[in-house]
């Protein structure tokens, strides 16, 4: 992207940019942002995921939960992918040989499937849903495996921060080294 | 208390899982308790959901953001257990806990006044940006106990 590549060129320019990004207190600072989106954006997910289960803000249709939060959450994804790539490229080499890492990464693209296989029937289709006497389980389905995953996706992240193993680019230097450790 | 903390201290320091489980509900819990206390105060700024429907958002909410308290305070107990001492004289701790008491006191208090009135004006804007600055140090205080 032409206009990411150019926009970090003049970043490099400035003094207070790279004087932050040199600094101890970048990995913190963004970590801490990263964590901030979990409680407010994560909460937004959480609560739609609630509302597609019915049980809570009944007095608010499924459409409006929806839709008003939508450009929010979109947002605070961009917020929170901006934090995990400032994260992963400060510590690239360690980040590499994570398992943690990737496995995150692998349900980041679970919820990507998952958006697309319940796209049609239910996040395009609310109306449809709070015209349902009863919340269609396929919604509930949806839901339901929406919070199993951004759980999951919390536990994979936190535990990056707990591997101990051979990470970097290189590799162990032989077996012993991986088993040994 | 000590002998039960000494005890709770020893579980966590010596079972492998532990410490990162209770971290790892700590962590997942946010979205719960704060979550929730954020989209009044999102919507009490006129943003989010609806512009009036805080009150409806805070009565719907208070149970799910209470048990997310309920599990914040007991998992951070548990994580607190495992070095008493070391926490105690960790100065971003010490912010993190101050700012707790008071983001609580504040949010059944003030906000949860002014949330349920379904005011609007400037006095109800200051009170949801000050929640939302309350529990933002809070996160911010707990995760710089590591760095300073």
């Amino acid at each position: 992207m032409p206009i990411v590549a150019s926009f970090a060129r003049w970043l490099e320019t400035r003094d207070w940019a790279m004087d932050f990004a040199g600094s101890a207190y970048f990995y913190p600072i963004v970590l801490a942002t990263h964590l901030t989106c979990i409680a407010i954006f994560g909460g937004m997910i959480l609560i739609t995921n609630l509302r597609l289960l019915g049980w809570v803000l009944r007095s608010q249709s499924i459409s409006d939960v929806v839709r008003r939060l939508r450009p929010w959450k979109w947002g605070g994804l961009v917020l929170m992918v901006t934090c995990g790539v400032l994260l992963a490229g400060s510590e690239a080499g360690k980040y590499y040989g994570n398992p943690y890492f990737w496995t995150k990464l692998t349900l980041l693209a679970l919820l990507i499937v998952h958006s697309l296989v319940f796209r049609r029937s239910v996040y395009q289709n609310t109306a449809e849903l709070d015209r349902a006497a009863v919340i269609p389980s396929r919604a509930k389905l949806a839901a339901a495996l929406s919070l199993i995953l951004w759980i999951s996706v919390v536990v994979a992240g936190r535990m990056i921060g707990y591997y101990e193993g051979p990470t970097s680019l290189a590799g162990p230097a032989s077996a012993a080294e991986a088993l040994g450790r | 208390m000590l002998i039960q903390a000494n005890a709770l201290t020893q579980a966590m320091n010596e079972n492998d899982w532990l410490f990162p489980a209770a971290e790892c509900v700590h962590i997942a819990s946010f979205a719960l308790a704060i979550g929730t206390i954020a989209l009044a105060d999102l919507s009490l700024l006129g943003v989010g959901l609806r512009r009036n429907v805080a009150a409806q958002i805070t009565r719907s909410t208070s149970l799910w953001t209470l048990t997310g308290l309920v599990l914040i305070i007991f998992t951070g107990f548990m994580l607190f257990a495992s070095d008493p001492d070391m926490y105690l004289r960790n100065s971003s701790f010490r912010f993190k806990i101050t700012a707790l008491v008071l983001a609580i006191v504040f949010n059944y208090t003030i906000h949860r006044k002014v949330a349920l009135s379904e005011g609007s004006g400037m006095l109800t804007k200051l009170v949801a940006v000050i929640s939302l600055a309350l529990w933002i140090s809070v996160v911010f205080g707990g995760l710089f106990i590591a760095f300073v």
